[in-house]
């Protein structure tokens, strides 16, 4: 019997976790570039960038066994 | 058959398909969403609509607002500044200073008046002060944006341009305390 192959709860609420620092990075951005301040938006894009990269790598490649292996 | 089942028709064992890793995979197209609007933000050129645009300087085209003396302390007008759009307020101090804002609320673009001495937004009541922009009462948390003005030799009134809004690194903190302005003045006569 082939071992069930399921993402990990820690993996979850790290993703969970990222999308709330994407939420408020984006609501900051977005005061920034209405106050004028676009100087901040090439860097808010590479952490946003990065974010989005881990929570794609946890959401298709983590995994933990689940089950019996054999 | 109940008629709640008969409305909403979802047998347990298809919503048991969605699984914990298709949950995730979601959460991540969503934070690829953010990002995507980030890049957006980045790559649009042109202006949100009431956003201020500083960066433009006083290259922007002047607009007359027509003699410095019409205005009397404590009235207002309108006026349109980078399109047909932007709309902004000039106004005239108790204290005798011309000052225009854009007339977009900071908190959710509502167009704010000058009423009581205090720039207000009737939606919300946030209320800005009227020397800086700063708001000081009401949900808003971000000062309005600014219009240069410049009165020409012969009494004519122009916006030539936006100023930038005041930050940490611009900030005049002398203004932000009289006290401390004339203290500091008194030190220098001393001295």
């Amino acid at each position: 019997m082939t071992p069930r192959v399921r993402i990990s709860p820690a993996a979850l609420g790290v993703i969970l976790v990222l999308l709330v620092i994407q939420v408020y990075l984006f609501e900051t951005v977005l005061g920034a570039v209405l106050d004028g301040q676009r100087k901040v938006l090439p860097g808010a894009f590479g952490v946003s960038l990065a974010l989005t990269a881990i929570c794609l790598f946890l959401a298709f490649r983590s995994t933990v066994e689940h089950g019996p292996k054999d | 058959m109940t008629w709640w089942r008969r409305a909403f028709p979802l047998e347990l064992a298809e919503e048991g398909h969605f699984s914990r890793r298709e949950f995730a995979r979601f959460l991540a197209l969503v934070s690829a969403g953010f990002t995507a609007g980030i890049g957006f933000l980045w790559m649009r050129k042109k202006p949100l609509e009431g956003a201020s645009d500083p960066e433009s300087g006083l290259t922007g085209q002047p607009v007359a607002l027509g003699m410095a003396s019409d205005l009397k302390p404590g009235e207002s007008r309108l006026f349109k500044f980078r399109d047909a759009h932007d709309a902004c307020i000039l106004l005239r101090t108790s204290t005798g200073e011309l000052k225009a804002y854009r007339q977009t609320c900071t908190h959710l673009g509502c167009a704010v008046r000058f009423s009581g001495g205090r720039l207000e937004c009737p939606c919300h009541l946030g209320f800005f002060e009227t020397d800086r922009g700063f708001p000081v009462q009401g949900p808003p948390s971000r000062p309005l944006s600014a219009i240069a003005l410049e009165t020409r030799p012969d009494g004519s009134l122009w916006a030539v341009g936006e100023l930038p809004k005041p930050t940490l690194e611009n900030l005049d903190r002398r203004a932000d305390c009289p006290k401390e302005q004339q203290l500091q003045e008194r030190q220098e006569v001393k001295a």
